[in-house]
């Protein structure tokens, strides 16, 4: 029988850990275990006999570090050492005549992926790749990727194993004491990335002893609905000697493994420090079990790359600011690739309570694919809110699953036959909830019979792709009660239906119901509320409007998902001083604003003198001197570095307001010049960098910041792109010095008139000289100083 | 895990100077959010030292140093050591330079501020044994001072499997990320009067630093 026939209908042992057997052979501290399958492929072999001999279903071949990383330098192919550590477990299973699958092992790359990391998340696949191909071509008949601790690599593996192999995936990861992986991430978030991308079992493995996972296990059999798997150490780690000891000897282990086996645990093992005689012990102590039933859990949940966020009987929110429909800044944004702009908007949300955030960068003049690519990598670097990818483009909505570190809320599908032929294979294959319009080719029902009608039928469709009807979110479709009294009623009426009778959560547009009316917050909260006690589950509304907000928190506080009103207290209850600070802001003069730092003020303050001064004026006479007086400040040691960007923000905030007021004239800003900044490439320390690129914007400078890592071509064809006179470098590290060195080298050779300044934590007047530069700034004041000297003689 | 609040200050270029209550407010932010969200973890082994000349023995480690070498001057055994804070400090930063550019900058010294208390904390741990067996700390030396390559992290990293152990990976640069992060060697020598408890940037050549504690 097959590995998938028997997974959670019988007990099924792994073999266990194959480091502490080749240590005791003599592998030694550093050296690459996976080589001894070429070099002492009689000791591999004789591993797996042994484990064969203690019983074990399922032999882990000695391919865990093979990568094309790790194994650069080795003189052997990834291929090669893949294929020869299947074919040992194989001829091992041969050689004692026992019935075993052969597990293709997979672990993690060694390397950090992004958003802090260097490496993207496609190289990521791509290095998983050719180890899958090799291992299934060589016979093996599951994969194993384990000892995880990043989702987003996890993610790689699984479809790199996905789109190369028909093998069944088992994933296991570490989890640390608090039940986090490395990046955070809880448990249930991890599980519904994995049931989402349809793998076959999931589990925990390494880390701790069967003790300490024992107690993991409620919070897992909890939230996940597939078979489970365990492999703990032999105990925790204990450095004798600087050797590494598991103190857990097999009877031990044995017996709590067998307390985990009646938990509803489907397949057990070990990991560091086990033997074969641990195992022995297992399967002897299991003998005559078999696991509890795998019950589907019907949670419906989406999840970020640290947490999930459930739909139950408290509302969510669903912020929906990140759409360009009828928003003409967020238009601008898009049409400037002026990301930080979004990347505002989705943290101003997540400020105001926002639980997920919808994510649509739709417009007909941009490339919408790489745009939902690079803002939802962008996003996911700097919010740990769910996302929803918003979309038609069924190409930008692929790629979004794709990139995703999580599980998705995927927005959407309706019921037209050619919709859900395209959304829903991609639901089954990357995983997400996904938004239903109750729509289809007739057009929208008018009445809640039709809509409920048009439910029943995307529900059974979606049943067809193996999509449970706990990763639907129903849309009944609000429609605005200025073109139809009944239209409301409809809505709801269909909306009660489809989340009481049929039991599928539901959403709504709820502004939409407003369109064409006046003082549009009044209806739209007094429907959301409405709406919400008739079952409403994630409502997409704005949350910075603070009446929808507070329509938000009164609702959860009467149904009583906000218990003993905590929330609701701790919101409200401060809100009576409010109006006392409002009166203080008027006071201040934009010059104090800025100096002070305080950024509401400051733009206020700005505006209101432009109604009676020159815009020059107001950046000459308070704007600059301001920012003059905090600069001077902080070159006396009388103004620290956090007040003077305090400052730098208020500002920025000043001149927005004079943007836009030049703007609602028709006169375009005119900028003092173009500098670049970089970090160099190898650095990846860039926070120097970014305080001179604030402090330069605000004086005025067009700045073009290529980031952190940035190779010295990169620079050059920038600066020649747009005719740059100068660029400022960074670097941490005496180890990036020498690229900064060859960009400037480059730099001078192609452009002899672009100018260079340097600075960084190593750099000193005497290295600055050394390696070209024109300026050394030992710290952000410097660099403006120096910018306004040479572009005040240009 | 702890942050600072003295040393968060000093970082941020305060000599003694008591910040202004919107600073102050900034820091008591930072370092309740960097508190709560960081994930302190630590990996370290310890070995059989022997210096010869300027060559180091640790172990499966050997190193050519001369800072190094002397550092280590009579220790029979010494530790290798790596920890970090996790990604928290990393990802604020990334936030807060998008919203707020002072909060990135107080995150970075918190930042630098927790990893360097936790580092002690760990130091203390392998202080308690060590003094069970009669041996004294040499200060901990880190790859990057003085002439100790940094090239020596990647063979520190394959030594303590930081990756799986602790979560820090090499950049190919040698950096680690998480950047909040500290690998190091430390000493350790049963003659009381060579151990040293002071920290001191005594073995580094960057005299003009604004940082440096003599």
């Amino acid at each position: 029988m097959r590995f998938k026939e028997r997974l959670g209908k019988e007990l099924l042992f792994f073999d266990g850990a194959m480091g502490t057997m080749l240590q005791e052979r003599g592998l030694q501290t550093g050296e690459i275990p996976e080589l001894w399958n070429m070099t002492h492929e009689e000791v591999i072999l004789d591993v797996h006999k042994q484990y064969l001999e203690a019983g074990c279903d399922i032999v882990k071949a000695n391919t865990f570090g093979i990568n094309p990383f790790k194994m650069e330098s080795t003189g052997y192919t990834c291929e090669e050492l893949t294929k020869k550590g299947i074919e040992l477990v194989k001829r091992a299973i041969q050689e004692t005549g026992k019935e075993a699958y052969t597990a293709l092992d997979i672990g993690s790359l060694g390397k950090l992926l992004e958003p802090l990391g260097e490496l993207t998340f496609d190289e990521a696949y791509e290095a998983f790749k050719p180890v899958c191909i090799a291992g299934e071509q060589a016979g093996a008949d599951l994969v194993l990727i384990e000892t995880m601790n990043d989702t987003y690599e996890i993610k790689a593996a699984v479809l790199a194993a996905k789109e190369n192999t028909s093998l069944p995936i088992v994933v296991t990861m570490v989890f640390d004491e608090g039940g986090k992986l490395l990046t955070g991430a809880d448990m249930e978030a991890a599980v519904a990335m994995l049931e989402g991308l349809r793998v076959d079992a999931i589990g925990l493995n390494c880390g701790f002893g069967p003790d300490v996972m024992k107690e993991f296990l409620p919070k897992l059999r909890e939230v996940c609905s597939l078979p489970i798997v365990v492999n703990p150490n032999a105990g925790l780690p204990v450095v004798v000697d600087g050797k590494t000891c598991f103190h857990v000897g097999p009877e031990e282990f044995a017996g709590i493994m067998a307390e985990i086996a009646e938990e509803g645990i489907s397949v057990l093992g070990g990991c560091c420090g086990t033997t074969p005689a641990h195992i022995k012990a297992l399967v002897e102590s299991c003998k005559g079990k078999t696991p509890l039933a795998i019950t589907e859990k019907g949670r419906s949940v989406v999840s970020s790359y640290t947490h999930a966020v459930v739909l139950d009987n408290r509302p969510k929110i669903i912020g929906e600011r990140i759409n360009p429909t009828g928003k003409s800044r967020l238009k601008q944004a898009l049409r400037e690739n002026d990301l930080e702009y979004i990347y505002k908007e989705a943290l101003a949300q997540q400020d105001m309570g926002a639980h997920i955030l919808d994510v649509n960068v739709g417009l007909p003049e941009i490339d919408e694919v790489s745009m939902m690519k690079s803002v939802l990598t962008g996003l996911q670097g700097i919010t740990d809110l769910p996302l929803q990818i918003d979309t038609s483009d069924m190409e930008a909505m692929e790629q979004g699953m794709r990139l995703y570190n999580g599980k998705p809320l995927i927005n959407s599908v309706n019921g037209k036959k050619e919709s859900m032929d395209a959304v829903f294979p991609l639901v089954a294959k990357y995983g997400g909830m996904v938004v239903c319009l109750t729509l289809d080719e007739n057009g929208i029902p008018e009445t809640a019979e039709g809509r409920i009608e048009i439910a029943e039928r995307i529900i059974a469709e979606a049943a067809r792709y193996g999509i449970h009807k706990k990763d639907l979110l129903m849309d009944t479709l609000c429609m605005t009660i200025s073109t139809g009294q009944e239209n409301a009623k409809i809505t709801l009426d269909a909306l009660d239906y489809v989340r009481n009778t049929l039991g599928v959560h539901t959403t709504l547009g709820v502004s939409n119901v407003s369109f064409g009316l006046p003082q549009r917050e009044l209806v739209n909260t007094a429907f959301y509320t409405i709406a919400l006690s008739r079952g409403l589950s994630a409502g997409i509304i704005n949350p910075n409007s603070e009446k929808m907000m507070a329509a938000y928190h009164s609702y959860c506080a009467l149904n009583g998902s906000d218990t003993q009103c905590t929330d609701y207290i701790n919101l409200y209850s401060q809100q009576a001083e409010a109006p006392k600070k409002t009166a203080d802001k008027k006071e201040v003069t934009l010059y104090d604003a800025v100096v002070r730092g305080l950024i509401d003020s400051a733009y206020q303050a700005a505006k209101k003198e432009l109604e009676t001064r020159e815009p020059l004026a107001v950046i000459d006479e308070d704007l600059i001197p301001a920012l003059d007086k905090v600069g001077q400040g902080f070159e006396k040691k009388t103004v620290f570095l956090p007040q003077l960007l305090m400052s730098a923000d208020a500002a920025k905030a000043g001149f927005d307001a004079i943007k836009e007021f030049l703007k609602a004239k028709g006169d375009a800003s005119a900028s003092k010049g173009t500098i670049i900044v970089a970090t160099v490439k190898g650095d990846i320390h860039d926070i120097g960098k970014n305080i001179v690129k604030v402090l330069l914007e605000n004086y005025g400078f067009n700045v073009i910041d290529l980031g952190k890592d940035v190779p010295p071509e990169t620079v050059v064809e920038t600066a020649k792109e747009n005719d740059v006179k100068l660029v400022g470098l960074s670097a941490l590290m005496t180890t990036t010095v020498v690229n900064m060195e060859t960009t400037i080298k480059m730099l001078k050779e192609e452009l002899p008139e672009c100018k260079v300044m340097v600075g960084g934590a190593v750099l000193t007047q005497t290295y600055a000289d050394m390696i070209g530069a024109d300026f050394y700034s030992k710290d952000a004041m410097g660099s403006v100083r120096y910018a306004n000297e040479l572009f005040e003689n240009l | 895990m702890k942050v600072d609040r003295k040393e968060t200050l000093r970082y941020l270029g305060y000599r003694g100077q008591e910040p202004d209550t919107q600073t102050e407010k900034l820091i008591e932010e930072v370092t309740e959010e960097l508190e709560r969200g960081s994930l302190p973890k630590s990996v370290y082994r310890e070995y059989d030292c022997n210096v010869v000349g300027d060559k180091v023995k640790i172990g499966p480690l050997t190193v050519v140093s001369h800072h190094l070498s002397k550092n280590l001057q009579g220790c029979e055994k010494a530790v290798i050591l790596a920890a970090t804070i996790g990604r928290c400090a990393d990802l604020m930063i990334k936030k807060y330079s998008v919203t707020n550019m002072a909060k990135a900058t107080v995150v970075q010294a918190a930042g630098a501020s927790a990893i360097e208390v936790y580092v002690d904390e760990v130091e203390e741990e392998v202080r308690k044994s060590a003094r069970e067996r009669g041996l004294y700390l040499r200060p901990r030396f880190s790859p990057g001072y003085g002439d100790f390559s940094l090239d020596y992290q990647k063979e520190v990293f394959s030594i303590l499997e930081c990756g799986k152990r602790i979560g820090v990976t090499l950049t190919e640069g040698n950096l680690m990320m998480p950047t909040k992060s500290v690998t190091a060697i430390i000493g350790l020598t049963t003659l009381m009067h060579q151990s040293c408890h002071q920290k001191t940037c005594s073995s580094c050549e960057k005299t003009d630093c604004e940082f440096r504690v003599e």
